[in-house]
């Protein structure tokens, strides 16, 4: 009885579930702590602004001057804490250097930390104990091997006749024939260059560590760029090592006033960049004010330009980016050597060019490469693609709804005949067929390389086919997305293409709340929104908004090569002019150049 | 703080274009009705009988998926009619039985019955003004067998669209001459205006079943005092032909202020597109100088505007007016070589002479018959007055019946055609 009890007790009564034994990710109590503390903040600075508001109060408040106490203690309290741990300067008993390094370094449950402990000769009976320290893989084997471990270990035993006293001296002068060697007395410079594939040697007895240069690390070789493929013009990318793409550049502006200052961008991964930059060109206000933002940034990792992009970036809500992404050395060097900056970061393929603007997204790497009407030709394609990818959707869905009679009749009754099965209204059928889209377009990235055909079979039935047999879409809107997504493809720059199919939406929805009234006022505010824009100081619509000089010789269309004699205008520039007025010589008729060299020398002559 | 005030500001605004102006009139295409051409006759229990042929759009784009082609039977508009006070009213009651909602903003023809346009159309055309979906660049027809009746015939062959069929044989005046640009805009403002008078073009249906049927009468060949009918001797309706759509174009119907007063045949609405400088190119028929009784046909061209001259001689208004015209050979029936520059001033003066006929013979027939000055000489008289008064007080309409004119036509043969000499034949 009593069993049968329980049992329907078991069955139909709340039952606590059974304590699983799974892993449990468990707040901190240093997270609680600084969360509690981040809370007090927040309300102390509301109280703070509270107290701001009146002034009168402000001035009779008797607890203004506690809170500030309280937090500059706080403060204190914190950097002391900090600064108990670190030490700053190298030691000069050698196991007192190891040990603080097998401290830093997590040794030994780091595993991929090698130290070698060995002794150096250094005078006939006097050895001296040292130490390398390296992390694994991100040096060259045969270098340590060669160039530091055989010199200071086997070479040390030969008998030379002049001798430093000094440790130190003797190991830099004498032991090791590494070409990069730094010489450092500081913890954190060592730790810093092990940590970026360099090789900490520490000797007993002396008070300074040496740090040799051997980055060794596997990484990839220089190929053609995946984004920006261009047909005429040189084939080279950027890779991941910053050496390499600032050589890149270097390769292929030959000039001694290119300037590669070195930064470092984030407190913990310190990645190493480069600002380029030709000295005798670019404004240096414009040079000043990227290191300014790029020095002022603190955070823990930056991994890619694309997160320092962002970081560096004047308007973060602005649909249009304000700097420029490009994989390729070649349109560096050409934004270089018309006053612009680049900044190169390590392990992104990616430089950043800025400013930029409006019309430079638009311009493609070949477009310099290529003669000016050819050029011409595909600018204006690309303004018509851009328009396209832009509006053709709004628009199909303002004239559908609203403006019936802006289209020729047969037209008119070709997509009422198509619509004539479809059930929902077009605002919609155009906002199925825009997601399917999208999502095909999202999932092809995604998707594993031998899967890839079989999407793109897949969409072109569900779009092309399946959609209109089954009566969703018309015939005619699969045009119209198609169109839009192939003019989506025809911008050059990869973030603007991503922009204007946002924007897309916005026009489709404002067609369809108020036809052409609606599209008007969407350009409108969009037009308000882009000429308020500002790059690194330059307007994002110049040179049209404001007007400023030659907005027709490289902005929007391109003259020909010979005609391009000024940099641009809203750049100010050192140096105005890219080549004088008569570039072409050869194009002055022979005796008039003749006559020059007469005059020329006549002039010389009469001088002597 | 920044971001929330922004994207409240445009959400306001969203809002706000939703809310004054909103979608209240969004209409998908497919819940509308479009009218090809409305006709207007006298009703017979009121006002008006108005006819509205309405496109049936998966015909007029070549059928459904299964047909393919336009198959017989499958028609690509319908009408209906129905009898009612006004236009609107009219509208009004047709959208009970049509399942769609009746939009105008593609009606190519506004189509009145001859006896609605002797009454005066005033009425009709003040309200379809005042209505935004009526296009402007509709053409107005005056129809002598009954509005109803045209429309109802009009089953284009050719087009698989009606409104394309309105299109293209409206629109034929530039290579026929025997018909004009009516548009509608153009009418209502000359039916308003003191210095020219509106056009409509003439249509009815044909009154032949078959070849044999056709008949002579109502040409207007006699009366110019031709033995044979020229191309252009004939009216709408009486067009000699079979076996083409039943519906036809041809003449104009001239208007004073609002009321039709008469017709002018196929070769007068060539001489008042000539006259306008409206005349593109067509062929003209003309018989050789020299036989006289074979036919040479120029395809005859308007090379520039004609110059017009007005002076007052007294009270009678003296009009002089110079075509500047251009001319090909397309064929001498007589074998002659008039190719020849000698010869060719022959033919040249001919064709001349029988232009400036045909145009003197048009000019005294809209001055004394009809009374009518379409061809808008009194925009040139105008500006020979200093105030509107003093124009209004000269009436005009009613001195052009009292117009002297003198015509000079200059034509210049430039080409041959392929045949650069005739050769007689051997006899």
């Amino acid at each position: 009885m009593r069993d049968i009890k329980k049992m329907l007790k078991e069955l139909f009564l709340f039952n606590e579930p059974k304590k699983d034994d799974k892993f449990i990710l468990k707040e901190t109590e240093e997270e609680k702590n600084q969360i509690k503390k981040e809370e007090i903040e927040i309300k102390q600075e509301q109280q703070k602004k509270k107290r701001d508001r009146s002034v009168i109060k402000k001035l009779f408040d008797p607890n203004e001057e506690k809170y500030a106490s309280s937090e500059s203690k706080e403060q204190k309290t914190k950097q002391e804490d900090d600064h108990s741990q670190p030490k700053e300067y190298i030691s000069k008993h050698l196991h007192e250097n190891l040990d603080y390094m097998k401290k830093v370094f997590y040794v030994p449950e780091n595993g991929d930390i090698v130290i070698r402990e060995f002794a150096v000769t250094l005078k006939k009976d006097k050895v001296a104990e040292a130490f390398i320290i390296l992390i694994d893989g991100m040096i060259d084997r045969t270098i340590i091997n060669t160039n530091i471990l055989q010199p200071l270990m086997l070479l040390s035993n030969i008998e030379i006749e002049q001798r430093e006293d000094e440790v130190g001296e003797q190991v830099k002068k004498r032991l090791l024939p590494h070409n990069q060697l730094k010489v450092t007395t500081k913890f954190d410079e060592v730790i810093e260059e092990v940590n970026f594939g360099g090789v900490g040697l520490f000797v007993d007895g002396s008070e300074i560590a040496f740090v040799c240069d051997v980055k060794g690390w596997e990484h990839r070789g220089i190929e053609r760029p995946n984004t920006e493929i261009i047909i005429r013009g040189p084939q080279e990318g950027f890779n991941e090592v910053l050496r390499c793409n600032t050589a890149l550049v270097r390769k292929i502006l030959k000039d001694e006033d290119l300037v590669a200052e070195n930064a470092s961008l984030g407190r913990r991964s310190k990645t190493p960049c480069s600002i380029l930059y030709i000295k005798d060109i670019a404004n240096d206000d414009l040079v000043k004010e990227v290191k300014r933002r790029i020095k002022s940034i603190k955070t823990d990792y930056v991994i890619d330009s694309g997160m320092l992009e962002q970081y560096l970036e004047d308007h973060t809500f602005l649909p249009a980016p304000q700097i420029i992404a490009t994989e390729r050395p070649d349109r560096v060097a050409a934004a270089l050597t018309e006053g612009k900056v680049a900044v190169i970061m390590h392990g992104s393929p990616f430089a950043l060019i800025m400013p930029a603007t409006n019309y430079d997204l638009m311009h493609s790497a070949e477009d310099a490469f290529l003669r000016f009407p050819y050029t011409n030709f595909l600018r204006t394609i690309r303004i018509v693609a851009i328009f396209m990818s832009l509006l053709l959707p709004g628009l199909y869905v303002a004239i559908t709804n609203y403006h019936h009679e802006m289209i020729p009749t047969d037209l008119l009754l070709a997509i009422e005949a198509a619509r004539e099965k479809v059930p929902f209204p077009s605002v919609v059928e155009i906002l199925i067929m825009e997601f399917s889209f999208e999502l095909i377009r999202e999932a092809g990235i995604r998707i594993p390389g031998p899967i890839g055909p079989t999407l793109g079979i897949i969409g072109a039935l569900i779009l092309g086919q399946a959609a209109v047999a089954a009566n969703i879409v018309s015939p005619i809107l699969i045009i119209i997305v198609a169109v839009t997504g192939i003019g989506s493809f025809a911008i050059p720059n990869y973030s603007l293409a991503i922009a204007f199919r946002i924007l897309r939406f916005v026009y489709i929805f404002l067609g369809a709340i108020s036809g052409f009234l609606g599209i008007t006022t969407g350009l409108f505010i969009q037009g308000l929104w882009l000429t308020s824009a500002k790059s690194f100081g330059v307007p994002f619509l110049a040179p049209f908004a404001p007007r400023t000089k030659g907005g027709f010789a490289d902005e929007l269309t391109r003259a020909p090569i010979w005609k391009q004699e000024t940099r641009p205008d809203y750049l100010n520039t050192k140096d105005l002019k890219k080549q004088p007025k008569i570039s072409r010589e050869w194009t002055q008729a022979e005796e008039k150049t003749k006559k020059q060299n007469e005059e020329n020398k006549n002039a010389d002559n009469s001088k002597e | 703080m920044c971001l929330i005030k922004k994207i409240s500001l445009l959400l306001m605004i969203s809002i706000l274009f939703s809310m004054f102006s909103g979608c209240f009139d969004r209409r998908e295409i497919d819940e509308l009705a479009y009218v090809m051409a409305v006709g207007l006759d006298k009703g017979k229990t009121n006002a008006l009988r108005m006819t509205l042929q309405i496109a049936i759009p998966s015909a007029a784009t070549g059928g459904g998926k299964e047909n393919g082609g336009g198959e017989g039977g499958s028609e690509s508009s319908y009408e209906i009619t129905v009898e009612t006070p006004t236009i609107y009213s009219g509208i009004n009651i047709a959208n009970t039985f049509v399942s769609r909602q009746l939009n105008l903003s593609h009606t190519k023809a506004l189509i009145f019955s001859e006896e609605l346009a002797r009454e005066g159309v005033k009425p009709y055309i003040n309200a379809i003004t005042r209505n935004r979906e009526f296009r402007p660049d509709m053409n107005v027809l005056v129809s002598k067998t009954s509005a109803e009746k045209f429309i109802r015939n009009v089953k284009p062959r050719l087009e698989a669209n009606t409104a394309r069929y309105y299109e293209l044989t409206l629109a034929g005046f530039n290579y026929t001459g025997f018909i004009a640009n009516t548009d509608f805009h153009k009418f209502y403002r000359q039916s308003v205006a003191i210095d020219q008078q509106p056009v409509a073009i003439l249509a009815a249906v044909s009154s032949y079943e078959g070849s044999e049927d056709i008949k002579l009468e109502d040409s207007t060949y006699k009366d110019k005092g031709r033995d044979l009918p020229f191309e252009g001797d004939f009216k709408a309706g009486k067009i000699p032909n079979s076996g083409g759509l039943k519906a036809e174009v041809m003449g104009l119907a001239v208007f004073r202020g609002d009321k039709m007063v008469g017709e002018l045949d196929g070769e007068e609405a060539g001489m008042y597109l000539m006259a306008t400088g409206e005349y593109n190119y067509s062929s003209m028929t003309f018989l050789d100088p020299v036989t006289k009784n074979n036919f040479i046909v120029l395809n005859v061209k308007q090379s520039r505007m004609p110059q017009q001259r007005i002076k007052m001689e007294g009270d009678n208004p003296h009009i002089y007016t110079k075509l500047i015209l251009e001319a090909d050979i397309m064929s001498i029936q007589s074998g002659i070589n008039y190719e020849k520059p000698e010869n060719l001033s022959k033919l040249e003066e001919a064709a001349e002479n029988s232009i400036k006929e045909g145009m003197l013979r048009y000019l005294n027939r809209t001055a004394r018959e009809l009374n009518s000055d379409i061809c808008g000489f009194g925009a040139h008289l105008k500006k020979n007055f200093l105030t509107w008064q003093d124009w209004v007080k000269f009436d005009w309409p009613g001195r052009y019946k009292d117009c002297k004119f003198d015509v000079e036509v200059d034509l210049k043969i430039r080409r041959p055609g392929l045949m650069v000499r005739t050769s007689p034949p051997n006899s």
